[in-house]
């Protein structure tokens, strides 16, 4: 059996790591809940653009804010992937690229990737990709003005990215980008019957046509924006889960060798009552 | 419009919208916002910005209408004196006297 010293050095190294582990799991769980009210924020925001933008709409043609552009649309696809900058992430942005793979064609797909981890991955399969994005460090504000140029350029985007369904499941998703701002549009929309903007009833400045494309574009920001949170939102939840599994066996281990060292400091005891015992006997018999 | 029959009396009552403050003479309703910040959201008398023909007001009783706006300064006239708030874009959109200010989009 191991010295009560030695075990209860053990104790604390263990004691500590369940403080760290708990401290992480804190900061993973408050973050959930930032992102969560933020990603509430951006909504309300949305809805109120897309409320203009569906009474502006001549059809459900959805644009990409390129119908005033000149610029040649190419003939391929995007793919945008969202993964973790570090690797923490645990298996999903394996997960995520497997997915990607099963319907990528390098002739009429390009990759754009958004975090490091997934560009890592990638170029350990040997698959080339056009652009690599850093995956933003702040949950706020988040610039995707960059990506939205490339999207403007390609005739479809799809998007593959971290769902974020509750705090223990998080999921795979693909999604195509212009069906993301219809269907959180169509999440908006009530029954009341919508007034329509026409220039007969309203100024635009520089023009209509101009305006709907800034309103699309600003759209397919938020959007774009929203679908990074929600990967943001799924890694952090899968950060928590990870920092709890870690504090529950972290305690255990504090519970275990808590346990060794008393039944050691017991077995010292005992060996010592023993030997005074045999010296007693020893001590009886010789008088 | 909120209509409903007085308990009392029978007589058809207007509540008007009682999620929308009535507006004080002169007065709109104004709310310049981003997606992660709302910067003002109350009534004043004017708003002033600039888009790309220029600087304009908004006062009470202004037509529907709907621009982009360039960087500036948009300056709101409110009772307890101007508020600027800087930007560096945004979409204006003004209907019955109530103004929105989308920025960062």
């Amino acid at each position: 059996m191991r010295r009560p010293n030695d075990i209860e050095r053990d104790v604390k190294s263990i004691g500590t790591l369940v403080e760290l582990t708990s401290v992480f799991e804190g900061i993973a769980s408050m973050r959930i809940a930032q992102i969560k009210n933020q990603v509430l924020q951006a909504t309300q925001f949305f809805d109120d653009l897309w409320e203009i933008y569906s009474q502006l709409r001549v059809d459900n043609l959805f644009r990409f804010g390129r119908s005033q552009s000149d610029e040649v649309v190419l003939d391929k696809d995007l793919y945008i992937i969202v993964t973790a900058e570090g690797g923490f992430s645990g298996d999903i942005d394996q997960k995520l690229i497997s997915t990607m793979l099963k319907t990528y064609d390098k002739d009429k797909h390009d990759i754009l990737v958004i975090g490091h981890h997934g560009a890592m991955q990638l170029a350990q399969r040997g698959i080339g990709f056009i652009k690599y994005f850093k995956m933003p460090t702040k949950d706020k504000n988040i610039n995707v003005e960059p990506i939205i140029k490339y999207v403007q350029k390609y005739q479809k985007t799809n998007v593959f990215y971290q769902e974020y369904i509750s705090l223990m499941v998080q999921d795979v998703k693909r999604i195509e980008l212009s069906a993301a701002v219809a269907e959180q549009g169509k999440q908006s929309e009530t029954n009341d019957k919508k007034e329509i903007i026409t220039s007969d009833n309203t100024i635009f400045e520089p023009s209509m046509y101009r305006v709907i494309d800034h309103l699309e574009r600003s759209m397919l920001q938020i959007a774009m924006s929203q679908l990074i949170l929600d990967s943001k939102l799924a890694q952090y939840a899968s950060r928590f889960r990870a920092m709890s599994a870690s504090h529950e066996r972290a305690e255990e281990s504090q519970g275990d060798f808590k346990l060794e060292l008393n039944r050691s400091i017991r077995a010292m005891k005992d060996q010592r009552l023993k030997e005074i015992i045999n010296g007693l006997r020893k001590s009886k018999v010789s008088a | 419009m909120a209509v409903r029959q007085d308990a009392s009396t029978g007589e058809l009552v207007d509540d008007g919208d009682k999620n929308t403050p009535q507006l004080e003479p002169d007065m709109m309703q104004i709310k310049v916002y981003s997606p992660y910040k709302v910067y003002f959201d109350d009534q004043a008398y004017s708003i002033t910005a600039v888009n790309a023909t220029g600087p304009f007001d908004i006062l009470k009783g202004h037509h529907r209408f709907l621009t982009l706006l360039i960087p500036c300064e948009l300056i709101i006239q409110t009772k307890n004196g101007e508020e600027k708030i800087k930007i560096s874009h945004g979409i204006m959109y003004v209907k019955e006297d109530r103004v929105t200010v989308f920025l960062d989009v």
